[in-house]
């Protein structure tokens, strides 16, 4: 069973001409339990869109997603936020940390409104990641690097399926950024689905598995179904006559 | 978390409560000045609505009112309905009264049960008035008599039994400048005119309309002269007084509403992609909601108090600063009302004010908001 799988996504965003942008083309994803997985692609090819749409912040227009074999394709908004507090975390290049709350708070933001009291749990997740002396610090007295581990942190407070990550390294240094990449080798280690979205070349580097999103269509090195990268290349030659050179 | 993310903005927070707690000065302020106006009001004009003055018709021909008519009267208003009133038939006449070294031109009465419409200042009103002259605050202090001292009253040398009160409030028989003698004195065919003293405003109009009712059945044998109708004018006024500057505060409140509604939309558009953090890391809408209106209600609630407190403040300095208001009328528990209206006013905008961008937010596609 897949963490989290997309059979023949599309997503159509209306524009003002008339015809709607196809930010993802019947695009087949998976990813298995305890996988890392680097998708890659040029700006606006659509690689937002897909982590947006297997984070269940959007919706296919087109198409199946699955979470750990369930479909969840058309949820309510309120059972959506549940499916993402409940199996999917997000770590974004921005960190998105709040200012107002100290390191454990931010950690434990997730389940702020629930009833128990999750701040042991933040403090156990914030040491493994080496932040033990810098609990109760705000994120102004946090350094990049360590924004990005509490928001990791954040993303493992309920114990995820899926860890969706949007160009984590993107604003660290080298150094920081292979820490960084390190801590998400040890979190793919616990069984969680990693899939980062990045232009850093170093991400690939410790990706299980690089796939390429070009004007919606996913290609990949190592792609389960071959098949889905033969039906799309038509479509795709035909939208994007800069594509070819791409493959 | 609502208390921090408003210490983070602080001058911006400290604006908005401002705003609520001069909008909640003004409602407060406003509504006490209003009310103690009118209860200073009705505090000096409220008597006057007790009385009925009963005064025989000359339009009719009947020049006095004779002992029939006085009975009758009694017999009207002899009911619980009306509040049983006193009912003093009065003598009148007019003369010079004189005291040891100076004198006057006052209005003499006759009248056999004084206490029952009037108060002492000095000595004391007997049950029967038989004899002595009862002298009014004004001519007591005009001729410089008191108790015990001896007048000259149309040619005859009285003893001087007692000094009223000097009356608060208007009243047609003006007792402050008159003389009450004992029934017997006057050798008059009927009374001039007969006072009905009522408990309260309600009562004595319903006195008057008995009477109406009775003694005026067959011709108009009496003439009513009651004030009620005209306590129940002026307060009416004084209600529409306090509800225009309850009014004038409110203008205040709505403008510290559209603060508030300032800030919290200014807030909340500057915080888009935190609240879009929240929402996607699993914060439901409802949880965001509520946030967001903590915090627009600690502003109102912040005003409000600090408001509350400082109408307190205001209101005692002025009454400290002006003699001419009686304290009394400021404690009045009525005031109370006024300040926890405020109050509730203050909270209800903030949370009214807050609502729409809080609603907004919360709405907002987590996409949208992270993607800015």
């Amino acid at each position: 069973m897949y963490s989290v799988e997309l059979r023949g996504a599309t997503k159509r965003y209306p524009s003002g001409g008339t015809e709607a942008v196809v930010a993802l083309d019947d695009v087949d994803f998976a990813v298995e339990p305890g996988e890392f997985v680097a998708v890659v692609g040029p700006s606006g090819s659509g690689k937002s869109t897909l982590l947006n749409v297997l984070g269940l912040l959007d919706d296919p227009t087109e198409g199946w997603r699955l979470l750990n074999g369930t479909d969840v394709t058309e949820l309510s908004v309120a059972e959506r936020t549940t499916a993402r507090k409940g199996s999917i975390g997000f770590v974004f290049q921005d960190f998105h940390l709040l200012p107002a709350l100290t390191a454990v708070e931010n950690v434990a933001l997730p389940t702020a409104f629930d009833p128990g009291d999750a701040s042991d749990r933040a403090v156990d997740l914030l040491r493994r990641f080496g932040l033990g002396d810098r609990l109760d610090h705000e994120p102004s007295e946090l350094s990049g690097g360590q924004k990005q581990r509490v928001a990791i942190a954040r993303s493992l407070i309920n114990d995820p399926a899926v860890l969706l990550a949007d160009e984590p390294t993107g604003n660290l240094d080298t150094d920081t950024g292979e820490s960084i990449l390190a801590e998400f080798g040890r979190v793919k280690e616990e069984g969680v689905a990693v899939i980062a979205v990045t232009h850093d070349p170093l991400v690939e580097e410790y990706a299980d598995r690089v796939v390429e999103l070009t004007d919606g269509v996913l290609v990949g090195e190592d792609v389960d179904e071959a098949t889905s990268v033969d039906d799309t290349l038509g479509d795709r030659d035909s939208e994007s006559p800069l594509a070819p050179g791409e493959q | 978390m609502a208390g921090r993310n408003l210490r983070r903005n602080r001058v911006r927070t400290v604006l908005a409560v401002l705003g609520v707690c001069i909008g909640v000065l003004a409602v407060a302020a406003l509504g006490i000045f209003g009310n103690v106006l009118a209860l200073g009001a009705n505090d000096a004009i409220g008597d006057i609505g007790t009385q009925v003055v009963v005064s025989p018709n000359s339009d009719t021909g009947v020049e006095s009112l004779s002992t029939t008519d006085v009975a009758e009267i009694r017999r009207a208003v002899d009911d619980p309905a009306v509040g049983d009133p006193a009912v003093v038939p009065l003598y009148s006449d007019n003369g010079i009264v004189a005291g040891a070294s100076s004198q006057t031109f006052a209005t003499i009465y006759g009248v056999e049960e004084p206490d029952l419409a009037f108060e002492a200042a000095e000595g004391e009103l007997p049950d029967r008035h038989r004899q002595g002259a009862i002298i009014g605050a004004g001519v007591a202090t005009d001729l410089n008599i008191g108790t015990g001292d001896t007048v000259e009253i149309v040619g005859s040398q009285v003893r001087v039994v007692a000094v009223l009160a000097e009356t608060q409030t208007f009243s047609p028989v003006a007792p402050d400048d008159a003389v009450f003698l004992p029934e017997s004195a006057f050798a008059a065919d009927g009374y001039a005119q007969a006072l009905i003293i009522s408990e309260s405003g309600e009562t004595a109009q319903a006195a008057a309309d008995a009477i109406r009712r009775e003694v005026n059945a067959r011709e108009d044998r009496v003439d009513l002269f009651e004030l009620a109708a005209i306590v129940d004018e002026i307060n009416g006024f004084f209600d529409l007084l306090s509800t225009f500057l309850l009014g004038l505060g409110a203008i205040s409140l709505v403008v510290a509403g559209v603060s508030i509604l300032n800030v919290m939309l200014m807030s909340t558009v500057e915080r888009r992609q935190e609240i879009g953090v929240m929402r996607a890391v699993g914060v439901t809408r409802r949880d965001v909601l509520r946030v967001l209106l903590a915090e627009a209600g600690l502003i109102g609630a912040a005003g409000a108090a600090a408001g509350t407190v400082l109408t307190v403040i205001l209101v005692a300095a002025l009454v400290a600063a002006t003699p001419a208001v009686d304290a009394s009328l400021v404690i009045d528990p009525t005031n109370g009302y006024y300040l926890l209206l405020a109050l509730g006013f203050g909270v209800g905008v903030g949370i009214i004010s807050g609502a729409y961008p809080a609603w907004k937010a919360a709405n907002e596609r987590p996409v949208e908001a992270l993607r800015s």
